[in-house]
């Protein structure tokens, strides 16, 4: 996150909604959270190494220098600011990192940087339009299918993956099945179980 | 000052009037008679929106320009000393920046392995790795346990898994009460029973690992911190301690944090280690944990070996509690204490002493209901057992027993709604199926968590209509951001949306740590109190402009004015407001006598037991929890599934592994260390009990803990009824389940 820390401004990037608006949008204005700020291209924090690469990610091409032994989560975080994705085990066995590689569900820590060039790549920042949520976001909201919230981008990815599988009415059978590489210590699945089923047909979109 | 207050307080069964003393300045109590609008909803958690989107910074997501990346050298050895550091070559590898010696002089003991030895900073991580190798440490290795029964002081067990003899506790015990004539209680109940229950290592488990980034300015010898932490202004106190800097100088920012379960109170050694490198290096550094450190070196939830012998009359009253322990706590030697709650025995003879045995291992931590799980897990085994001995259903043996009335309405409600008669078997160890056993089983909660503390919280409404809640403790993931945004707009009669919260930087008032389930009872009150206040300065402002006394005001549907006379919008009224906003500073006051002092709960599960196998499912689980007033139903039961999902967890799969020759965890990963995942998951359901406590002007109690207490053992008694055999051991792993059974045939 490049930005001015001591600058109290940047708690929020949105002015207050009033209103009926208000009701409508209310889950995204009410708390404060820090921006994720667009990084600025000469920034430094672009090189972690001296190995230029191209990467696709959420629809725009990204060059960064990394080296040859990073992984997709480590690029995607440490150099591209897209911190969405979790780092929790770094050995594939907790999905908080799972991004989409041509719309199929991966674990970003287990896969090279340099083994993603080639795919066009999804993660949890490229899910909503804007400010308007993905179905299966707007459905993880709605069911509480988060606390911590440390697991739920992985938790999300996952879940529209499993959903688009299906058609978009996996049984619950297949739902666990689906989203047994995902950990969450708060005790969300019950929870993230409903939300896939009520983000229905457009889950998987 | 206080006013004398008569409120209604209680819950569906049991309520009735009560004086109280409120004190001067407060607001009005909430009571049973209280018609709320948001408070008691099931509004969406107002941070939902930053989660699902990635857009919440965590500590771990902070990346700032020219931070670098701090790694610690551990020590491979579990116990000696620290001879020599060198750290000369390390600092001519690339990229690195900064380096300290963590173990020297007088304090170069090593306790554990993964004990802090050295810390660097490298511009990038895989910079930092490298440069670990390059660190030269030398120790002094002495002799080590890492066993909790190979410890001074163990007890014996004979092959019955009973200490015998019964030991004597030493003068170092904790006897409370402490009662002479145990023995001969026990013995001269018509039936008694004793038994041994054990159990593992937990981990806290985390997502988010602990660690913190720190970044400290030279120019002004100032720093600003984001921190992984349960407590914002003890990580202040510490890290500014560590910086050598004064507390005002210093920032702490914690608007996200992945989870804690008691083990992230202080910023630990990684968090000196951080600001250390940070301060030499003059640059924001990076030090988060990885996940074998975060098994190792953050706590845990002690091992236990805990004996009960108990005595009941034949008409299945309880007579005698006697129950001993003995904590792992690891190598601090205190901590590992187990507890249970006394309701099922309050009126009979009981005791309980409990021994630490020292380990050379990481030391524990508080974890989500610290001792309770372990203490209830045993109390309702030996329940159980007592039960069957008096020819008693496990229902009808704990409502002719509990003493609290709120919990027998939970126990009479659960059993209801989870369907105890149709899941119990009544012949247990048999069933019709050949390959699977059912059974079920439960257990009590009960907890504290009245909250309290001097803490203060702001609101400020502004010319433009919005509303501020701000407190600076953290939400952890409870939902407490929500909560204060409800508690807002409950007061102001606005809806929740409109009101913004700040939590989780101590630039912001003072609040509390988030432990012993005690941050939404100790803030609420005051939550409401801020809003309270600046209402009533809004209302003043309302009275001036219709020219009316300010107590004629009302505040009705999100409107301003006069009993069928003029009303004004909220929107409106506060264009009443100048270019300051309305600020006002809500009191955390002290606790009124009120009705109830605890909370209580209950659960039930219901599982298979795979005969080939020995596999464990849980098929159904059931939780009735009162919190004092529910302020958010659905984050509530959010919170209570967790528990039990935790629970199931702790019961079935977690145990620490150690290598006693290394005196290394084996198993320091996600891959070997199991957590439940979405297989284990029954179908769950969380009822909650709504009680008036008369506590506050809010009423709330603790919710983090008390569901957490009951679930290990509900689930360990629902096997031991499927098999019919008691299982004592966690987890109950398939190779326990296995050898119950064969135990059996013979
Ligand atoms: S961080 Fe990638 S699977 Fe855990
Ligand atoms: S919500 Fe905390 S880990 Fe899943």
């Amino acid at each position: 996150m490049t930005m001015n820390p001591s600058d109290p401004a940047n708690f929020s990037r949105r002015a207050f909604l009033k209103g009926a608006s208000v009701a409508a949008v209310g889950s995204r204005v009410g708390t404060e959270f820090s921006k994720g700020a667009e990084l600025d291209k000469s920034s430094s924090i672009l090189d972690k190494g001296s190995h230029p690469i191209t990467l696709q990610v959420n629809g725009s091409k990204r060059e960064l220098k990394i080296e040859t032994r990073s992984t997709l989560l480590d690029a995607l975080r440490d150099s591209l600011d897209l911190t969405g994705s979790k780092k929790v085990c770094d050995r594939g066995a907790c999905g908080a990192c799972t991004v989409l590689l041509d719309g199929e569900p991966v674990n970003s820590c287990m896969t090279l940087a340099f083994d993603a060039v080639d795919a066009e790549i999804t993660t949890i920042e490229g899910l909503a339009r804007g400010d308007e949520l993905h179905p299966m976001q707007q459905a993880f909201v709605e069911e509480d299918a988060l606390q911590c919230g440390f697991c739920t981008p992985g938790m999300v990815m996952s879940a529209v993956a499993c959903s688009k599988r299906h058609g978009g009415s996996p049984s619950m059978d297949q739902i666990k099945n689906d989203m047994s590489g995902n950990i969450c210590r708060c005790g969300t699945y019950p929870r993230v179980f409903k939300a896939i089923q009520a983000a229905g047909k457009e889950g998987g979109r | 000052m206080k006013n004398e207050h008569e409120m209604r307080v209680g819950f569906a069964g049991d309520n009735r009037k009560i004086k109280v003393d409120v004190p001067e300045g407060d607001l009005t109590p909430w009571d049973l008679d209280t018609k709320l609008e948001s408070v008691g909803g099931r509004s969406d958690r107002i941070d939902a929106f930053a989660k699902v989107t990635g857009r919440a910074k965590y500590a771990y997501d902070i990346n700032l320009p020219g931070m670098l990346h701090g790694i610690i050298l551990r020590s491979p050895h579990p116990r000696g000393s620290v001879k020599s550091v060198d750290l000369s070559k390390t600092l001519d590898m690339p990229g690195v920046k900064a380096a300290v010696v963590m173990k020297q002089g007088e304090r170069n003991r090593i306790r554990y392995v993964g004990d802090p030895v050295a810390a660097i900073a490298a511009d990038t991580l895989d910079q930092a790795r490298d440069a670990l190798s390059a660190i030269v440490a030398e120790y002094e290795i002495e002799a080590h346990n890492v066993e909790l029964l190979a410890a001074e002081g163990a007890p014996n067990l004979n092959e019955n898994n009973i200490s015998d003899p019964w030991p004597v506790p030493r003068p170092a015990a904790r006897r409370r009460p402490a009662d002479p004539d145990m023995e001969l209680e026990v013995s001269e109940a018509d039936v008694s029973a004793e038994g041994t229950w054990s159990m593992e290592v937990q981990t806290h488990s985390s997502l988010e690992s602990h660690g913190n980034v720190v970044w400290y300015k030279k120019e002004t010898d100032s720093a600003e911190i984001w921190a992984s932490t349960q407590a914002t202004f003890g990580a202040r106190q510490a890290l500014a301690s560590a910086l050598d800097i004064p507390q005002d100088r210093v920032t702490v920012r914690a608007e996200f944090v992945g989870g804690g379960f008691g083990s992230k109170f202080t910023p630990g050694e990684e968090g000196m280690a951080c600001a250390l490198l940070s301060k030499q290096a003059n640059a924001p550094v990076k030090l988060m944990l990885d996940r074998f450190e975060e098994h190792t070196c953050t706590g845990n939830r002690p091992s236990a070996v805990i004996q009960i012998r108990a005595g009941a009359k034949k008409d299945g009253t309880v007579v005698a509690w006697d129950t001993r322990s003995f904590g792992g706590p690891g190598c601090n030697g205190r901590g590992g204490s187990t507890s249970h709650h006394t309701n099922y025995f309050d009126n009979a003879k009981h005791r309980r002493i409990h021994v630490d045995l020292a380990t050379d291992t990481d030391a524990s931590r508080a974890m989500r209901a610290p001792g309770r799980p372990q203490g209830v897990f045993a109390m309702e085994g030996m329940m159980d057992i007592l039960a069957a001995k008096c020819g008693l259903d496990p229902l009808a043996f704990r409502l002719l027993n509990d003493n609290s009335e709120l919990r027998k309405a939970e126990w009479q409600l659960g059993a209801e709604k989870f369907g105890w008669a149709e899941h119990y078997n009544a012949s247990p160890g048999s069933g019709e199926d050949p390959r699977y056993l059912r059974g079920a089983g439960m257990a009590s909660a009960f907890w504290g968590g009245m909250g309290g503390g001097k803490h203060r919280v702001t609101c400020r409404i502004h010319r433009d209509g919005s509303v501020e809640s701000r407190n600076g403790a953290q939400d952890i993931g409870t939902g407490m951001k929500t909560l204060m945004a409800m508690l807002t707009a409950e007061e102001l009669g606005i809806s929740p949306e409109q009101i913004r919260v700040s939590m989780g930087n101590t630039n912001d008032p003072p609040g509390p740590a988030s432990g012993g389930s005690t941050t939404t009872p100790s803030l609420s009150p005051a939550v409401r109190h801020a809003a309270g206040l600046a209402k009533q300065e809004l209302g003043a402002k309302v009275a001036e402009r219709l020219q009316v006394d300010a107590n004629k005001i009302i505040w009705q549907n999100g409107h301003i004015g006069l009993q069928g006379g003029e009303m004004i919008p909220f929107q409106e009224a506060c264009k009443l407001i100048g270019a300051e906003p309305i600020e006002a500073t809500g009191i955390r006051q002290a606790n009124y006598d009120g009705y109830q002092d605890n909370v209580c709960g209950c659960q039930f599960a219901a599982v298979r037991v795979d005969r080939e196998t020995g596999l464990v499912l849980v098929e159904k689980m059931l939780g009735v929890q009162d919190c004092g007033l529910v302020i958010n139903q659905k984050l509530a039961e959010s919170q209570v599934i967790g528990a039990m999902i935790e629970g199931i967890s702790y019961v079935l799969h977690e145990q620490r592994i150690m290598d006693p020759k290394q005196g290394r965890m084996l198993n320091g990963d996600f891959a070997n260390y199991k957590i439940a995942g979405t297989l284990d998951m029954p179908e769950m359901e969380a009822i909650m009990y709504s009680v008036a406590n008369g506590k506050n002007n809010v009423g709330a109690a603790g919710l983090g803990e008390p569901p957490s207490t009951a679930a290990p053992a509900a689930v360990a008694n629902a096997v031991s009824n499927a098999l019919g055999l008691p299982m004592r051991s966690m987890p109950i792993t398939p190779d326990k389940v296995l050898a119950a059974l064969h135990s059996k045939k013979k």
